[in-house]
């Protein structure tokens, strides 16, 4: 099974190299020439550049949601079951098949206008999709949205090992609930975070789905991902050569994120003395 | 444990039940948008009209399919793996566990150019095998990780007993492994299933034929089939969530122990 994946990361490697539109019988060689043109390609660095941000936001909004939302149940409010039950289906289900519905809640005359404008708000209502400047913060949510509940499930799993003892001691010399929160929990879940931003970062440089299917990269490349653009080259544009070589740096990318991450929680083990 | 927030006014409690609820609206918001629009114009009538096109019966059964299969291939591979690797000398076993790990890292959208043109050599686009083979590669990294640290907990004594007793190797998986792995095992199986029945790109690639497209790709479908009718395009997102809504209410403790199994690595 590993061996398809392998083949296939061969193969890739051998059309980077290629000047080909993935049907005609003579591809031409051009050595590096793909990987030159991906260097001076402004999309590129600017779906790079995405992926950047789009990294920072999600994981920390993710992070911050889940954390806070699994203290909070943690904390014995009612109906806790319902709560959890509503940040977790979102998980389940696919982000294709929600797309049509978060296409329809922003858009001019979509939901969240609509909302906006029965809550006194309606200066902020705006053609969410339509714009570039919107565009991203509305692929973020969706994204946060969809995955929050992982998050929170982790958290809430990860706290449920925090040993009781250490809580009630910091209560008995007078912590307030803030400060237990800071220096006790969230420390006592750090490998739950590091494994997380493990997760994001590769999730982030593998992003395709939603913005594919809420925006399409538009507008204006506004949400162009890496694996949007290499399916929009691959696939519609046929230009097979230059999809290949850009497959290769995304994989090149997504190694080192992980390599990364794993090699900055080890150093913080190691300071720490874990 | 000990309520990690401790309210003991039932002012700070209301205030924390209010905050809860605050914080969930966001998430609920899309999910009524959903059922909402898709009962706006003709109300009831657009469920109706979604089904008397009469395809989604096609479309979840080869979603059932795939799901299936993806999960047979990626259990039975996922345990020979996971014990070879734990508790079998194989020459050099590290190297290729080190290779699998990398995988991890793979985004499809990288192998769809070599897999299309691989499913056409062998002649298999355009049937279910084109996205189960993939689907499956894609899972086993994760599912093989996670099933081997399971397996390193079994002791080895109970091996060396059962080879005394002249228990084959095969006995040994039959007899231990399977039997004990239960709860990996079944968090293998829900990740997969989520991960089959969701995946989006791969079919959408790799098979052409309605006959045989999955439930993914059907609000694509319905959104040129009524040009554009919104209400009926909801309609048909709420009918192919409801299974998996239903499927993780049902077994609400396994789907979050098995999401969460694959992810804390």
């Amino acid at each position: 099974m590993v061996g398809i994946l392998y083949y296939c990361i061969g193969e890739t490697g051998y059309l980077s190299t290629l000047d080909w539109d993935g049907t005609s019988p003579t591809p031409t060689s051009v050595g590096l020439q793909n990987y030159q043109d991906i260097l001076v390609d402004p999309i590129f660095w600017q779906a790079i550049w995405h992926t950047v941000v789009f990294f920072l936001v999600t994981f920390t909004a993710q992070t911050a949601i889940g954390f806070v939302f699994a203290a909070l149940l943690h904390s014995k409010v009612k109906l806790a079951t319902v709560y959890k039950v509503i940040v977790f289906t979102p998980v389940v289900i696919a982000p294709a098949t929600m797309a049509p519905v978060f296409r329809q809640m922003f858009a001019a005359d979509g939901q969240l206008n609509w909302f906006l404008d029965h809550v006194g708000l309606g200066f902020l209502s705006q053609p969410w999709l339509a714009q570039s400047s919107t565009a991203m913060p509305v692929i973020m949510f969706i994204t946060v949205w969809n995955f929050t509940g992982l998050t929170f499930v982790l958290y809430y799993a990860a706290m449920g090992q925090i040993d009781p003892e250490v809580l009630e001691a910091a209560r008995t010399d007078g912590a307030s609930n803030l400060r237990t929160l800071v220096s006790i929990v969230w420390p006592g879940v750090r490998s739950t975070t590091v494994a997380l931003a493990m997760l994001s970062v590769i999730g982030a440089l593998k992003t395709f789905d939603i913005p594919y299917l809420v925006t399409i990269g538009g507008p204006n490349y506004a949400t162009e991902f890496l694996g949007t653009y290499i399916y929009r080259i691959s696939i519609p544009s046929a230009h097979v050569g230059y999809g290949a070589a850009l497959s290769i740096m995304l994989l090149v990318l997504a190694l080192l994120g992980a390599i990364a991450v794993a090699a900055r929680s080890n150093r913080k083990d190691g300071e720490s003395g874990v | 444990m000990r309520a990690v927030f401790e309210a003991r006014r039932p002012s700070a409690r209301l205030l924390l039940q209010i905050l809860v609820t605050a914080m969930v609206i966001p998430y609920l918001f899309p999910l009524v948008v959903m059922v909402q629009g898709s009962l706006a114009g003709e109300g009831w009538g657009n469920y109706r009209a979604v089904f008397e096109v009469g395809t989604i019966g096609t479309f979840f059964k080869s979603s059932v399919i795939i799901s299936v299969s993806t999960i047979i291939i990626v259990y039975v591979l996922t345990m020979l793996a996971a014990f070879g690797f734990s508790k079998l000398r194989v020459r050099r076993k590290e190297v290729y566990f080190w290779m699998i790990l990398a995988a991890l890292t793979l985004p499809e959208v990288v192998l769809l150019t070599p897999l299309f043109a691989t499913t056409l050599a062998l002649g298999v686009y355009d049937t279910y095998w084109a996205v189960v083979l993939p689907l499956a590669a894609l899972q086993i990294p994760f599912t093989v990780l996670i099933a081997r640290r399971f397996v390193d907990g079994v002791p080895d004594a109970l091996f060396d007993a059962a080879r005394i007793d002249g228990a084959s190797t095969f006995t040994s998986f039959r007899y231990i492994i399977i039997p004990m792995t239960r709860p990996i095992g079944a968090a293998i199986v829900v990740l997969t299933l989520i991960g089959s029945w969701n995946a989006y790109l791969l079919p959408l690639v790799l098979i052409q034929d309605p006959a045989q497209q999955t439930v993914t790709l059907l609000p694509q479908f319905f959104v040129s089939q009524f040009s554009n009718d919104q209400t009926k395009v909801l309609a048909s997102a709420v009918i192919t969530a409801i299974p998996e809504i239903v499927a993780y209410l049902c077994l609400q403790g396994l789907f979050e122990r098995g999401l969460a199994a694959g992810a804390v690595k």
